[in-house]
């Protein structure tokens, strides 16, 4: 090769490369996002107009597809307590097909002062298989406080009685006991994916609400285990 | 199932044995050494054997639904539909472990058909070629035996299987994964996958062995180019399944599971190209062994980031230790050997690759690998960002879509430019004159061609732009990124432009070659371009593939950059009607019907018309997956030949005063056809070139004699 053409292909090369190099430090700026747990986001004060990544489990009942943009709140994925950190999302985009009630959000966006998320992606993954029952409350508790307990989010540990696993649609997806032998029971109503490897006898920790008519309405079903 | 596990035991222990004797052979030298090995060939077959026994067993599973199986019980198919039977099928790579089988099995075929090609020759490169192979292939059925979660044999707890056998858990296959394009989307892509095995464990055993020759690349250059076929057809089917079942509108969102598979496919094009260069100017060499290393590497890299869940991905599965060093090793190792071999053979990869002006076609040469290999490594980079260290640019965080698009559309067009003047470039130096006189007709039809999208653009194109930025929210930001409005407009008129100079170039090649072999020949035009296209296969296969990528490149910026996207809500009565552009949707109504296991599936029906006219009823539609307890959006199409309109059922909400809504997403698709087409055609091109040589066609164009002679074209 000659001295010149060499000298010409190194240099464009060159240019090609830099070029590739500012659009990409420049243009990565637009985009990129720092992955954050609902606390930090919500808790630090540093990241307020910063571009964040998010992830959630999507909180029963607070979405609403009719507004549009489309909101919902997230909490971290392994807090059930109903005092914990939360995030309200605006999302403006296609809703993913998996989109539903605990449903781990993956959302990008800004984060606002009033801890909010302007989010314009979302994706989404299915709820892990497995939960820890350490801090969940067990089922014969939780039916012994009676109606002090209704409409407060918690985690419960209990196991599924024999024979009683339905389809999503009906008015129980199954009843949990206290023991596996039995003890104190309560159906349990929800409408999402129950976890592969569930079964009769099966010890579960189930996040949700007691409802005043004795319905636990769940939004999360895990098998008990480590994840 | 010990059946199973048995015969994949029996492979691995086949596939050491066929190393073992044919590195012995290797000392033994080619005499001495012939019978040893001849049993690394006997051993290469008897190891497809095991791997197939292997694979039939979790078929014959998937077939008896026997849940004794922990992978069958979780990946098994609940469909009743007229393609049951191909999802028992499809169940063999829905998940990891059984994919991974399938892989291996791949690479035993390709092994087999190597040793089947070679057997009588026996020569060192081929055997030290089988033998990388074989490498490659037991590391692959070690990760299986070895690592447990990667076993697709494993038994399915006793507590989740009835007295007869009936599975009592919920787990079955993925619903969004019941579609036919996700049949054909996994092996087609791990065919593309297993195939670039064979380039580079030619391209270690060239090195080996010590023949920088052409021959190695002889023995590999169809099965490169039919892998890499395979692995184009793979990325295509999945961006159809992405576009009518993920329900956005897109095939394309820079996903790290789609960037995986595109990364291999980037340097493959390199790889590609450099064989070219090697075989018909015996230059390139280095490139060719990098190229072939690089995407071997990168292949195994993208199955890695997108199974093993450093990625936050919606592929994500949980990684092993022994599978992350195995993997690890499998990305490092090729670069390494590679060049590590190049270092220690030292001057004896000097191609011949002296050219002496930028305008020689040796250099459009260069930046087609420069350019590929910069694509796939910052795009690797973006998508394991948010693994990196913090200290790296953008380590630790994740980089969306609208920066990919900001870097593919400006480096995409340089490509297409250089693409489109490649062909008509000479080698080693271009002269002025020559150059003009060749490019006389291809840029009168190209001009003709420019002409017709630049009227499309103005007119249908551009009002598109106004109408999202208006719209505001995230639909405007993508077209805002780019800064100013004619930055937006002059990259799509300017890959308009490469676009139409690439397609009249193509054209033109044939043109002027049948021409000139009909008058040489003094036979038909007709009959010379037939001749053309059968002879002399890899280069009419290259310039069809050329005309391909400048379809394609129409239909992007179509599909890509001026998608009208509209989101409504509709009372739920019927005949009610909304706008979207010049569209007019007649909501008729929604029928629901529950299938035999349980699935219900609704419909909605809505007539469309154009300016009063009608054109037909696009039916989107929502599946319930009872057992899975899921709902799938079915997206619908109404193609038209110039867009396709997209239409997506989000589901029902109640209304402020108390009635039903339907949440509908319209998206008007210009060009996307153009998509489509052009990338059948470059995959024919493909196929073309891929097509296994009978008889030596006579080149089209030939190579020059000597040194510092005037090239021909």
């Amino acid at each position: 090769m000659n001295k010149r053409a060499r000298t010409r292909l190194i240099g464009v090369t060159a240019i090609i490369l830099i070029a590739v190099a500012a659009i990409f430090l420049a243009g990565g700026n637009q985009t990129a996002a720092y992955y954050k747990t609902v606390k930090e986001a919500s808790t630090d004060q540093e990241l307020v107009g910063e571009r964040v990544k998010v992830g959630g489990a999507v909180v029963a009942g607070s979405w609403d597809r009719k507004s549009n943009p489309m909101t919902f709140v997230i909490r971290d994925e392994n807090d059930a307590d109903d005092n914990g950190p939360s995030v309200k999302v605006i999302y403006n985009g296609s809703v993913p097909a998996t989109f539903g009630d605990g449903v781990v959000a993956i959302v990008t966006g800004d984060l606002g002062a009033d801890n909010t998320i302007a989010a314009d992606e979302m994706i989404t993954k299915c709820p892990s298989k497995y939960e820890s029952a350490e801090g969940a409350m067990p089922l014969a508790d939780l039916v012994g406080q009676g109606d002090t307990m209704v409409g407060k989010t918690v985690k419960t540990a209990a196991f599924v009685k024999a024979g009683t696993i339905a389809p999503p649609g009906g008015d129980a997806r199954f009843i949990a006991t206290a023991t596996a032998a039995g003890g104190e029971e309560i159906p349990v109503a929800y409408e999402g994916a129950l976890p592969s490897g569930m079964t009769d006898g099966s010890a579960v920790v189930i996040t949700g609400a007691l409802e005043a008519d004795g319905v636990f309405v769940a939004t999360q079903v895990a098998l008990e285990g480590e994840k | 199932m010990l059946l199973g596990t048995m015969f994949l035991g029996l492979g691995l222990v086949t596939t050491i044995v066929a190393i073992g004797s044919l590195w012995w052979g290797h000392k033994l030298g080619e005499k001495d050494g012939e019978s040893v090995t001849n049993v690394g060939y006997l051993a290469t077959f008897a190891g497809l054997v095991a791997y197939t026994v292997s694979v039939l067993t979790i078929l014959t599973a998937f077939f008896r639904n026997d849940f004794r199986f922990l992978y069958v019980a979780e990946n098994h198919s609940t469909d009743v539909s007229s393609l049951a039977w191909l999802y028992k099928v499809s169940g063999v790579w829905a998940g990891r472990e059984g994919s991974l089988l399938f892989w291996t099995w791949l690479i035993a075929c390709f092994a087999a058909y190597v040793a089947y090609r070679r057997m009588d020759k026996t020569d060192a490169l081929s055997n030290m070629g089988l033998l990388v192979t074989n490498v490659v292939l037991g590391l692959f059925s070690a990760a299986m035996l070895f690592a447990d979660v990667n076993n697709p044999f494993k038994a399915t707890p006793a507590n989740m299987l009835g007295a007869n056998g009936e599975l009592l858990s919920n787990s079955a296959m993925n619903p969004l994964l019941q579609h036919w394009a996700m049949i054909l989307h996994p092996p087609t892509l791990f065919i593309g996958y297993a195939g670039l095995t064979i380039p580079f464990a030619f391209a270690i055993a060239s090195l080996i062995v010590n023949d920088p020759s052409k021959k190695w690349v002889e023995i590999v250059d169809r099965i490169t180019v039919f892998s890499w076929l395979f692995l184009g057809l793979g990325i295509g089917l999945g961006s159809v399944w992405a576009y009518v079942v993920l329900g956005w509108g897109g095939y394309w969102a820079w996903d790290p599971v789609e960037n995986a598979s595109l990364l291999p496919w980037l340097t493959g094009v390199g790889l590609i190209h450099s064989f070219t260069m090697y075989r018909r100017r015996d230059g390139f060499k280095r490139w060719a062994i990098i190229n072939a290393a690089l995407t071997f590497s990168l292949v195994i890299l993208g199955t890695f980031i997108t199974r093993s869940g450093i990625v936050q991905s919606v592929h994500a599965f949980q990684a092993d230790l022994f599978s992350t060093y195995l993997f690890g090793f499998m990305i490092v190792a090729p670069l390494v050997a590679a060049g590590v071999g190049l270092w220690l053979r030292g001057d004896a990869y000097n191609g011949n690759d002296e050219f002496e002006s930028l305008t020689a076609r040796e250099a459009a040469y260069y930046f087609n690998n420069l350019l590929m290999i910069v694509a796939a490594v910052i795009v690797a980079y973006m998508t394991v960002s948010s693994a990196l260290p913090s200290w790296l640019p953008f380590g630790g965080q994740s980089i969306g879509a609208a920066t990919y698009d900001l870097l593919a559309r400006p480096v995409g067009i340089l490509y297409a430019l250089i693409l489109a003047v490649c062909p008509i470039l000479s080698w080693r130096k271009t002269d002025g004159a020559t150059f003009w006189k060749r490019a006389k007709w291809p840029f009168v039809i190209a001009a003709a061609i420019f002409v017709a999208l630049l009227a499309e653009w103005y007119f249908a194109l551009r009002p598109i732009y106004d109408f999202m930025v208006s719209q505001g929210g995230k639909g405007a930001a993508g077209f805002l990124s780019f800064g100013p409005s004619f930055i937006y407009h002059g990259l799509a008129i300017l890959a308009f432009f490469a676009a139409a100079l690439i397609i009249a170039n193509g054209i033109w090649l044939f043109v002027e070659g049948s021409r000139k072999r009909a008058a040489a020949k003094g036979e038909n035009v007709f009959a010379s371009f037939w001749a053309i296209l059968t002879k002399a296969r890899t280069q009419s296969g290259g310039y069809l593939s050329h005309i391909g990528i400048g379809i394609i490149l129409i239909g992007l910026v179509g599909s890509a950059m001026y998608v009208r996207d509209v989101k409504t809500l509709l009372p739920d009565a019927e005949g009610q009607r909304f706008e979207v552009s010049d569209y007019s949707f007649t909501y008729q109504g929604i029928s629901d019907e529950q299938q035999a296991n349980g699935d219900i599936e609704s419909v909605a029906t809505f007539a469309v018309s154009r300016n009063g006219k009608q054109l037909g009823t696009v039916t989107p539609g929502l599946t319930q997956f009872a057992r899975q307890g899921q709902t799938r959006l079915n997206a619908a199409v109404l193609s038209e030949p110039l867009r396709d309109i997209f239409m997506v059922w989000e589901g029902n909400q109640e209304s402020a005063t108390g009635g039903q809504e339907l949440s509908i997403n319209v998206k008007i698709n210009p060009l996307i056809w153009f998509a489509w087409g052009g990338f059948a055609l470059l995959m024919l091109g493909a196929l073309l070139a891929a097509w296994p040589k009978r008889t030596a066609g006579r080149a089209l164009e030939p190579v020059a004699p000597t040194r510092g002679s005037k090239a021909s074209r």
